[in-house]
């Protein structure tokens, strides 16, 4: 009887759980195993693997005698790594995060239907699809005459065009994926700030609390969870995001962050692609740095306090 | 009632017939992979043509096999794409018949053991491929042997805009010799950069030179002039020359300080390079022969005036780099391939058919390809409505060709890089050297052979 009723758990908990646990292996897991094992293979355009070899990393770094480990890293993989740091670093802070922070802020303390009018427009990139959204980009930009930005400049202000492409390239691939980027903390925000009891923001009234005191001492508070939570979340996605660089600039020197390097080198259409081992090395020096950015972050921010059981029981 | 019930036996018995008897004949299916394009749709249609004219044959000789081709037609970007996915369809064992591909993609195909070697299929039909122009048979080899059949040919080299140059004072003479002095080597890079200089800071112009916007085939021809080979064709490996490499960049960077070329011609899009010539922004462009149907209709040039355009346009050859040198142009062949299959012999038949002045005349006058047939010249079709490739013709004695390496998309991608920094102003000409070399070595390894 023991055994058919433990059978009988057992085979409730594989119907159960089986198709979510395939759906993890399949999906999430067995893309990294391969990533793993391409790594370290010779895999190129043939598909083909003939060898074993670490070949794909030594391609990465270069032997010098002044370096701590005996080499530094070569010229193109340092610069991706570079440029990875400063995307992320900006596309967060200025966006993510402080632009997210001010869009909650403004549209909750707007009457209800105006603040979902706001809210329902700042999501409309994210809404957008990526090739309509990063061709209206291109259009925006486009160093001649033609696109809008230098029509509003040039006619408007009597300026002279720019070219954002070639002069500040960082500037408009932090903005394209800024302006999609801050609707998700917008959003989260906004859940979070209409969570706290409207008694607080009373009572921090009647004590004679200003609009910014209010911010300061009754929301901010209230928003540590949700933050570190979009930064963590964040800098994992703009860590491996490529589809808006690589649709609105192209192959550019300028943006080849690693994301973008690790497409170029495997996937992207005309550019030299075709080098899969290539590519999956990268990407593997990638997957390694976002794990090691999100366990920094964990600790930095606290999550597992976050996570953990309340220590209280609210009745 | 008894009527209508043998009129219904009647009909359902005829229909059956109707349907099986097709199925009595022995079909034999034929996969033709060939991505769609505006440039070359009859590439795949000739194909298709020629199992009509095939199955016309069998059923004269009472044979009961019918071919028939099954069109794989893919959306790949371009023809690097799309090589790279019939790589990855012959790795999972869907080695198409015949394959619609740019020729340089040889080399990886005979090395994947997907293309068939077709020299003994040549050779045992020599009245269908005798009259190919000679030439073009060099961009189908690999290590000396045959591995597929040009299908299309064409020039790339300079357009430059007749009526700028008379605005800028240029005189008739000057403007019709040009192409001469460029031959003999008079005219150099150089001069074509401080010429355009001359014709945008004359306000003639808006532009000077504008030349694609990406990686791509085009800058070999630019490479060639400096002296770069790129191809040993002995050891089969890529080359590259450090010295050349540094006088093409610092040619590109005068052009670029003289304000010839655009800082920022590499962040342009196709169309916005398109607009710039054929909207008359820009003096000279760079690109291919096929931009004639194009260049006509923006221009409102009737098609058929000949003389018309070479009022108004000039072609040269990319000039020699140093006084005295050879210039050249660059022919890029989009060729047939036969895939190492069961069916190669019946596919190699198909190809032969689809070869023929009449079909090859009807892709190349309708898309504005040059011949691979020396008789398809002679052809009326091709001398009233294909007069711009007659013209072509005496260019391909300067043609070069890309070599037929499967790492050549890589190092075509890599000297690329080093036209973007140079040109944006993000490296020196001997930074982008040094760039470019350490690249080329780490990335191509043994396939590159680095010359001072």
């Amino acid at each position: 009887m023991t055994s058919s009723a433990s059978f009988r758990q057992a085979s409730t908990a594989l119907v159960f759980l089986g198709p979510a646990c395939a759906f993890l292996l399949a999906m999430l897991v067995a893309p990294i195993l391969v990533d793993l094992v391409v790594a370290f293979t010779d895999m190129s355009q043939t598909v083909k693997i003939d060898n074993f070899t670490t070949e794909q990393f030594r391609k990465l770094v270069r032997p010098s005698e002044e370096a701590w480990l005996g080499f530094e890293l070569r010229g193109s993989f340092y610069r991706a790594l570079s440029l990875t740091v400063v995307f992320v670093f900006l596309t967060l802070s200025i966006f993510n995060i402080t632009f997210g922070l001010i869009l909650a802020l403004t549209t909750t303390a707007l009457p209800d239907k105006l603040g979902a009018f706001f809210r329902a427009v700042w999501l409309l990139p994210r809404m957008a699809p990526s090739v309509v959204y990063g061709l209206l980009w291109i259009w925006v930009i486009d160093p001649t005459e033609r696109g809008l930005l230098n029509q509003i400049l040039v006619n408007v202000f009597g300026m002279a065009p720019v070219n954002m492409i070639l002069h500040h390239p960082m500037t408009v691939i932090v903005m394209a994926n800024g302006f999609i980027g801050a609707s998700i903390g917008m959003l989260i925000l906004t859940s979070a700030i209409r969570s706290i009891p409207q008694h607080l923001f009373f009572a921090a009234r009647a004590d004679g609390a200003g609009s910014l005191s209010v911010i300061r001492h009754v929301v901010l508070p209230a928003l540590r969870w949700p933050l570190s939570y979009i930064t963590v979340f964040q800098t994992l996605a703009l860590l491996v995001s490529f589809e808006y660089i690589f649709l609105i600039m192209g192959p550019s020197r300028s943006t080849m962050t690693m994301a973008m390097l690790a497409y170029t080198k495997t996937l992207a259409p005309q550019i030299g692609s075709g080098q899969y081992a290539y590519g999956a090395a990268i990407t593997l020096i990638l997957i390694v740095i976002g794990m090691g950015t999100a366990l920094l972050l964990w600790r930095l921010t606290n999550m597992k306090t976050l996570l953990a059981k309340p220590r209280i029981e609210v009745h | 009632m008894t009527t209508r019930k043998f009129l219904a036996a009647g009909i359902a018995a005829a229909t059956l017939f109707a349907a099986a008897a097709p199925a009595l004949a022995e079909e034999i299916t034929v996969t033709l992979w060939s991505r769609a394009d505006r440039s070359g749709p009859l590439r795949a249609g000739n194909i298709v043509d020629a199992a009509a004219t095939l199955n016309n044959m069998l059923a004269a000789a009472g044979s009961d096999k019918v071919v028939k081709v099954e069109l794989i037609e893919t959306n790949a970007k371009g023809f690097d794409a799309d090589a790279l996915d019939v790589l990855k369809a012959h790795s999972v064992g869907d080695t198409p018949d015949i394959i619609v591909a740019a020729h340089e993609w040889i080399g990886a195909f005979v090395e994947a053991g997907l293309a068939a070697n077709l020299e003994s299929h040549i050779a045992a039909n020599p009245n269908l491929y005798a009259d190919i122009i000679p030439p073009l048979w060099q961009s189908v080899m690999f290590k000396g042997e045959r591995y597929g059949i040009p299908q299309d040919s064409e020039i790339r080299m300079f357009f430059l805009n007749n009526d700028k140059l008379r605005k800028a004072g240029k005189s008739e003479d000057f403007i019709a010799g040009l192409p001469a002095k460029v031959d003999a080597g008079e005219f150099t890079m150089a001069d074509l950069c401080s010429l355009a200089a001359e014709v945008k800071d004359s306000g003639a112009a808006e532009l000077g030179i504008v030349h694609r916007p990406n990686v791509g085939p085009d800058f070999q021809m630019a490479m060639a002039s400096f002296g770069i080979d790129l191809y040993d064709e002995d050891q089969a490996k890529l080359q590259i020359s450090e010295s050349g490499l540094l006088k093409y960049y610092s040619w590109l960077k005068t052009c670029v300080d003289q304000g010839a070329i655009p800082a920022d011609m590499t962040t342009y899009s196709w169309d916005s390079v398109h607009a710039a010539f054929r909207g008359e922004k820009a003096f000279s462009k760079f690109h291919g022969i096929w931009n004639l149907g194009a260049q006509l209709k923006a221009f409102g040039i009737d098609p058929l005036d000949k003389d018309a355009y070479f009022e108004k346009i000039t072609w040269i050859n990319a000039p020699a780099g140093e006084k005295g040198g050879r210039p050249n142009n660059l022919s890029h062949p989009i060729i047939y391939v036969v895939g190492d299959t069961p069916n190669q012999d019946l596919a190699a038949m198909l190809v032969a058919l689809a070869s023929q002045h009449v079909p090859n005349t009807k892709h190349a006058v309708g898309t504005n390809h040059t011949p691979i047939a020396y008789g398809q010249a002679a052809m009326p079709e091709f001398i009233e409505k294909g007069w711009g490739l007659v013209a072509g013709v005496p260019l391909l004695e300067y043609a070069e060709f890309m070599p037929n390496h499967p790492k050549i998309g890589q190092y075509n991608a890599i000297t690329f890089q080093g036209v973007q920094a140079v040109e944006t102003g993000e490296m020196s000409p001997e930074e982008a050297v040094e760039m470019v070399i350490e690249e080329l070595e780490t990335e191509l390894g043994d396939d590159v052979v680095i010359l001072n």
